[in-house]
């Protein structure tokens, strides 16, 4: 063939199976503006028409086997070709069988090289194979992960942003144009490499020989990375299991252990390992493990045949010319792989989040139809952004929460809620600790609401007191903006779903959880609307896919981690629907049908119970957690209240500001609409409410009763009452407007006019007495700083505690400061002798009340101001009492005695106060004796001296005593093995659901070939 | 159908609010402890006897300032003290103390539970009192007290003392207002299981000229009654009739008027110069009256404007010698249980309508319950082999005194309980307390 040019150029077509594309191959090679001079194929083995394909153009075959791979493919037709003459300026243009170069594709590659003597190597712009505007690659590095590295995004979309000609390490042999002699300089490709990131090594061994490598977007092509994408299968020898991505990731370590310098290979060895680990386990996450396993085993073999890499790296060196560290230009920097990989992240969760709304098809052009598009359109849509119901609800919220909360901005604590502790690591601690200094000291597990409460303070750099306000300050718009999303899918209403959920946020049920520090139910209130989006069908809930059952599950757990309350509800919901799913089982519905219903319920029932564990499993020794909020045990209201949808007690709203919540439930019960069935489920829940508050328990550190809390019902009764309401009034206003007044109008009327009193009164309340709740931020310490002077110190604080008007008296072991979140659910329960002590205390009888106090550890008396001063004057005529300070805070008496943590007694009856940390303690007993710990009894307790464990016994207060033989240097431990291996089983756990309910990953042979453009 | 569904709803949601309503049991979670603070009886003075009633013979007790907590039963019912005081396991039985000095003069007193703040409206500082004010700590801790006087000349300054736990003092009482006739002393407790006695002695040179103890009044009211005040009728022994000296004071911070009406079983009248009297604030005013009636004892009811504290001292005669005694105000009549074995009292009733049941338990174990009925001032005297009486029931507004006369003189005590019945809530163990 004539050519116009100096150059001459040897196309190399290597085929393998790929008759799919071949046809547009042979016809784009045809077609090229500047000619080929020659073109000679390699088919290696192929199983389909290629080599026919290739007969049929007449394009002189050179067949070549199975297992041949693209470099030695590459070899045999150079080795074909006319001996090189020295001078000449000899190319070879290298095609594969799936990549289509556009017609002025070599046209332009060759007018790059014109005036670059230097270059060796220079590939065009390789596009998608269906998607001709997807960029694949403008040249191509590799970062020292041995990830392929382009620079380029996911899916970018090809405007000219890349356009030019760029000096990079290499390009991809799709399409690349090199020179002849420098390929034979080189040795061509490695063999070691026989598919995937020959190109790479290729161009670093070029670029060391003292060579360039370009790549020209003029030049053209289009490619279908058919190896890549599992188009077809990899034969090559080498290629383990004929998996591409092992290859391809063993082919990246060989690449980068082989041609790095000495000294970076320690680094780059790690980064690959790390790279390896970090990536198999993404493709667990994806359950992907065919994947995960390439990723470790591709290293795996690089490893076990270190001699390959020797070789090769001998080989390379007798070849280099100039100093490796150029190459360092190319290599990605760290901070770019991360940006790229942030953006393409945020970008996938935007997509999933917010996806691309349809972009309307009313131009500003047509809506103006004939008006001169020259004028300037008057606008004022800043005042109708005002007229949407949306923007003035979140609006009005957002101003009703700032003045409503003006007493909740700080470190928030009152009602249910604990003070927060200053920083996450304590919120952590509490929950890995095996041991609780709270009261006697506690072994419970710690409820797992706290990681999720230390997880969240990252957003605002673990700064718990924080996080709380900004809850506290969010929860009614998170709220409302919750229910709304559901009631959006009953009515497109706005006028009427934004007030409900307007009146959602400011429910009995909302208002009281926020006033009384009852963080489950505001939970519960912020994300059950959103169950319904997760479980589309309850009733055949065998369509819904196992994923979103596991979502659901992890979903359930979040509200288990903070009650368990969730668990009974789920209990009587999937026992319910069990017992109809029988039914209809018993009246021939088929079997397969019957047992995944039951499956899937019984995992809705069973998981999240099993991921909140051990907290769980404690509440079945103790059944009263089943009915307990997180915090402080506070009583809820009487049965009146909660029939009208207040939950009652302190914070909530009085019993003079009924709601309609009832009152909507049994209208929308003779609604004809689906309201109707909303309302059913409204009043089943209400009666549970009902039923539920009667019950008075103990739990949480609180030995007296107090009567259940029953927001968790009265979440849901709120929610479907609104969402009742909704439907009814969507579906009424067209009713009412077409038809003549009667009585439906008047219930109509009612209604509203019920609700709008509601939501005036309610709000006029919040903004006023409802603003002074019991949770606030600013109050003052129950102790005084003078006590915290000795940390860890036991302090039995007594203190009138006014409880629905009344005051009673109450006691507690204090460590020297106030609670902390988390603390009251692990508090231990009431001791009898403490309990006898205390009483006698208050009546004057205590006249061993000290001997009992200061065998348990407790060093000090403290009497909260205000209280009753008889009692102050009959605690200071007890004997064994001495009065240490009286001051504004209260009155503080010393126990007599030897009083502390680890008291040692000797053989001869004398005590002595023996040195302890918070938890355990290093220190030397003087002789033979008994060791005591005053803290709770349990089997964890452990004293180690010389080696060996010392026996441990129960003494007649029920605390742990160690009996001593020698002096020596003691150990005091408390075994946390159990609860270390609880929280690694409950890790394992959650990792499995989150796995289970992630969007599973496809492997590339799965991904249709448009997606793969 | 369209109808039946929602009513099952509401007739199920009925149904629960019904069932819920009647198993309501919403517990207040609250429980009491009743007991009765054990009770002190004062110790004896130097050339004193005293004497103390009890019931059952097994009542517990030890000597004030025994360092143990070991307790004995004292195996009597009338029971002859050592010098110390003692603390007494009553359980609701009031002991009485008896003291006299032979051939001088006798009196009663109440073995009584600590107190927050005690008033002693009687006694003198001046050259003729011998007598003491006694304040014992019956806690095991360190007491402080403060005693307030209040004379004629007004209010003195507060002395603060420190009892060691379990030890008494004993105070002169013309230490507290040198010098001055008319003493009112309120003794408050800062710390310590406190009770104070008063014993109002005179004499000139050798010769008594009487005591009594002054019985502790708890608080200052606008409306007191003295229930039992004695009276020596004009006879050809007692040839002039009692000169009663009122004591009064109103402790708080602006004068007040008082009217004194004079209860006796001939009727009711206000002797002259005690209506509409007016006294100013905190001085005490001591006022003398002479009222002409046959009755031997009768009762005052004081009504004022002001809080105010009050007594009455009569002199009188026992076996030739000069004698006198203090008539303190009294609560209301309750039940209770008065331990008077050694003692004959003559119970005296006051009020408008009084009607009391009462119980006397005799020395043999026998029972008798009696009725006593009257209007303005009723009397009855417990037998002399008595070795209990128990006031079962009485109207309201009743209101109860003894006088007891033995052969050294006259004694007052009022019928009230030494140690109410003290309800304590049992506190719990709650978390809360340490959140703000």
């Amino acid at each position: 063939m004539a050519t116009a040019d100096k150059h001459s150029v040897t196309a190399i077509v290597v085929t393998h199976d790929g008759e799919m594309w071949l046809p547009a191959v042979v016809a784009a090679l045809a077609s090229q503006t500047r000619p080929i001079d020659q073109i000679i194929a390699v088919d290696t083995g192929s199983l389909d028409t290629s080599t026919k394909l290739i007969k049929s153009a007449r394009i002189p075959i050179i067949a070549a086997d199975r297992n041949c791979g693209f470099g030695d493919a590459v070899a045999l037709a150079v080795a074909k070709m006319p001996t090189h003459i020295e001078g000449s300026s000899e190319w070879i243009w290298l095609i594969h069988d799936d990549c289509a170069p556009a017609p002025t594709a070599l046209e332009k590659l060759l007018e790059a090289i014109d005036d670059r003597p230097q270059v060796a190597m220079v590939g065009p712009k390789l596009l998608g194979w269906h998607d001709h505007t997807h960029l694949l690659e403008a040249g191509v590095s590799i970062a020292g992960n041995g990830a392929r590295w382009t620079g380029l995004e996911t899916m970018e979309y090809d405007q000219g942003q890349h356009d030019g000609i760029h000096d990079v390490l290499a390009v991809s042999t799709a399409g690349a144009l090199i020179r002849r002699d420098i390929f034979e300089e080189v040795d061509g490709f490695d063999s070691n490499l026989a598919l995937f990131r020959d190109d790479v090594d290729f161009g670093w061994r070029v670029r060391v020989a003292g060579h360039a490598v370009i790549a020209t977007t003029q030049a053209i092509a289009y490619h279908a990375q058919a190896a890549a994408t599992e188009r077809r299968s990899v034969d090559v020898e080498g290629a383990l299991l004929n998996r591409p991505l092992l290859l391809d990731r063993r082919n990246a370590a060989y690449v980068l252990l082989a041609n790095s310098s000495w000294w970076m290979m320690p680094w780059l060895t790690l980064q690959i390992f790390s790279s390896a680990i970090a990536r198999s386990l993404g493709f667990l996450l994806a359950k992907l493990p065919g994947y995960a396993a390439d990723e470790l085993l591709a290293v795996a073999t690089l490893v076990f045949r270190p001699a390959t890499l020797i070789k090769a790296r001998k080989d390379r060196k007798s070849k280099r010319l100039i100093s490796p560290r150029i190459i360092s230009a190319y290599i990605p920097p760290r901070w770019s792989q991360i940006r790229l990989t942030a953006a393409n992240v945020v970008e996938t969760l935007r997509s999933k989040i917010i996806p691309v709304a349809e972009i309307s098809t009313n131009s500003s052009i047509e809506s103006l139809d004939e008006e001169d598009l020259l004028v300037p359109t008057k606008s004022n849509q800043w005042i109708n952004i005002l007229r949407k119901p949306e923007i003035l609800g979140y609006l009005l919220m957002s101003v009703f929460t700032l003045i409503a909360s003006r007493d909740r901005i700080g470190n928030l604590m009152g009602g249910a809620l604990a003070a927060s502790p200053s920083g996450a690591r304590d919120l952590w601690r509490s929950y890995f600790e095996s041991w609780h200094q709270v009261g006697l000291g506690s072994s419970h597990a710690a409820p797992p609401w706290l990681v999720i409460l230390a997880l969240a303070s990252i957003a605002v750099l673990g700064n718990i007191p924080l996080l709380m306000t900004v809850l506290f300050l969010l929860a009614p718009l998170l709220m409302m903006w919750s229910a709304h999303s559901l009631l959006g899918k009953l009515s497109k209403n706005r006028f009427i779903t934004m007030p409900a959920s307007f009146l959602y946020a400011m429910s009995p049920v909302a208002l009281a959880s926020i006033n009384s520090g009852r963080l489950a139910t505001i939970l519960i209130l912020v994300l059950a609307p959103r169950v319904p989006f997760i479980l589309s069908a309850w009733k055949s809930i065998e369509l819904n896919s196992w994923r979103r059952i596991y979502g659901l599950c992890l979903l359930l757990a979040l509200f288990n981690a903070f009650t368990l309350t969730t668990t009974l509800i789920s209990f009587g919901v999937i026992a319910t629907a069990i017992f109809f799913d029988y039914q209809s089982f018993s009246v021939g519905q088929d079997k397969l049908i019957f047992l995944s219903r039951i499956y899937r319920r019984l995992t809705l029932l069973f998981v999240p119970f099993m991921l909140v564990a051990p907290y769980s499993f404690e509440a079945l020794v103790k059944p009263s957690r089943f009915l307990a909020e997180p915090g402080l045990a506070i009583a809820g209201g009487s049965t009146p209240l909660v029939l009208m949808g207040n939950p009652g007690g302190i914070g909530a709203l009085p019993w003079w500001l009924a709601s309609p919540i009832l009152l909507v439930l049994i209208v929308a019960l003779f609604s004809s609409t689906s309201a109707r069935q909303i309302a059913q489920l409204g009043i089943i829940f209400l009666s549970a409410a009902v039923l539920f508050s009667v019950i008075s328990f103990s739990s949480h550190g609180n030995s007296g009763h107090a009567i259940m809390w029953t927001g968790s019902f009265l979440a849901i009764v709120t929610l479907t009452s609104i969402a009742a309401g909704v439907v009814l009034l969507d579906r009424l206003r067209s009713t009412l407007v077409i038809s003549n007044i009667h009585y439906r109008h008047i219930l109509a009327a009612l209604l509203l006019i019920f609700t709008s009193l509601y939501a005036v009164t309610s709000t006029v309340w919040s903004l006023t007495s409802g603003a002074t709740s019991p949770v606030q931020s600013g109050r003052t310490t129950v102790m005084p700083a003078f006590l915290t002077a000795e940390p860890n110190t036991k302090i039995l604080v007594l203190r009138e505690i006014s409880n629905g008007g009344s005051k009673s008296v109450q006691y507690y072991i204090s460590r020297g400061t106030d609670i902390i979140l988390g603390q009251p659910d692990v508090a231990p329960g009431q001791i009898h002798e403490i309990e006898s002590a205390a009483q006698q205390l208050i009546d004057g009888s205590g006249i061993t009340s000290s001997k009992v106090l200061a065998a348990y550890g407790i060093k000090y008396v403290f009497v909260k101001n205000p209280f009753n001063p008889t009692i102050i004057r009959t605690i200071d005529g007890l004997g064994g009492f001495a009065r240490t300070s009286a001051t504004s805070s209260g009155v503080v008496w010393r126990v007599s005695g030897a009083v502390g943590r680890l008291i040692f007694t000797a053989k001869d009856g004398t005590q002595q106060v023996l040195q302890s940390g918070e938890i355990g303690a290093r220190t030397t007993v003087p002789g033979p004796g008994t060791l005591t710990l005053t803290e709770s009894f349990d089997r964890s307790w452990q004293v180690v001296e010389n080696g060996y464990r010392l026996p441990r016994l129960r003494d007649a207060h029920g605390l742990s005593q160690f009996q001593v033989s020698e002096s020596g240097e003691i150990s005091l431990i408390h075994d946390g093995t159990i609860r270390r291996g609880w929280l690694s089983l409950q890790l394992i756990g959650i990792v499995l659901v989150v796995v289970l309910a992630l969007p599973a990953g496809r492997r590339k042979r799965e991904i249709s070939e448009s997606e793969l453009a | 159908m369209i109808i039946k569904r929602p009513l099952i709803y509401i007739a199920a949601l009925s149904t629960t609010v019904l069932l819920a309503s009647l198993v309501n049991v919403a517990s207040t979670g609250r429980n009491y402890s009743q007991t009765y603070p054990d009770v002190v009886c004062p110790p004896r003075l130097s050339g004193l006897n005293s004497q103390v009633s009890v019931s059952p013979s097994s009542t517990q007790f030890q000597n004030l300032e025994n360092r143990s907590s070991k307790t004995v039963p004292f195996k009597t019912t009338r029971y002859v003290m050592s010098k110390s005081a003692v603390v007494i396991a009553a359980q609701g039985v009031t002991p009485i103390a008896w003291q006299s000095r032979p051939g001088g003069w006798a009196g009663g007193v109440l073995c009584s539970g600590p107190a927050q703040s005690q008033w002693f409206v009687g006694g003198s500082a001046d050259v003729t009192t011998r007598g003491h004010l006694i304040i014992t700590n019956s806690g095991l801790s360190d007491a402080i007290v403060d005693i307030q006087s209040f004379s004629e000349n007004g209010k003195q300054p507060v002395k603060s003392i420190n009892l060691k736990s379990k030890s008494f003092a004993s105070i002169a009482l013309d230490s507290l207002a040198p010098g001055d006739h008319s003493l009112a002393v309120l003794v408050t407790p800062r710390s310590g299981r406190v009770n104070s006695f008063m014993i109002d002695e005179q004499g000139a040179g050798l010769k008594s000229l009487g005591g009594d103890f002054v019985n502790a009044i708890s608080a200052p009211a606008t409306d007191l009654m003295i229930p039992a005040v004695p009276n020596e009728i004009q006879s050809k022994v007692h040839k002039n009739p009692s000169n009663h000296t009122l004591r009064i004071l109103a402790p708080g911070n602006v004068e007040t008027q008082f009217t004194a009406e004079i209860l006796t079983t001939d009727g009711r009248f206000i002797p002259v110069g005690l209506n509409a009297h007016t006294i100013s604030a905190g001085v005490v005013a001591d006022i003398t009256f002479s009222p002409s009636i046959a009755a031997k004892v009768f009762a005052v009811h004081i009504t004022s404007q002001e809080p105010v504290v009050a007594s009455i001292s009569t002199p009188l005669i026992s076996n030739g010698h000069k004698d006198f005694v203090w008539s303190t105000s009294v609560p209301t009549l309750s039940p209770l249980t008065m331990a008077i074995s050694g003692l004959t009292p003559l119970l005296t009733f006051a009020g408008d309508s009084i009607s009391v049941e009462l119980s006397v338990t005799f020395l043999n174990g026998k029972k008798r319950t009696s009725h006593i009925t009257g209007t303005d001032i009723a009397a009855w005297r417990a037998p002399a082999n008595a070795k209990t009486v128990t006031f079962i029931s009485t109207n309201k507004n009743t209101y109860g005194g003894a006088i007891v006369t033995s052969t050294d003189g006259y004694g007052y005590f009022p019928v009230e309980a030494g140690s109410v019945l003290t309800r304590v809530e049992v506190p719990n163990s709650n978390i809360r307390v340490l959140n703000p």
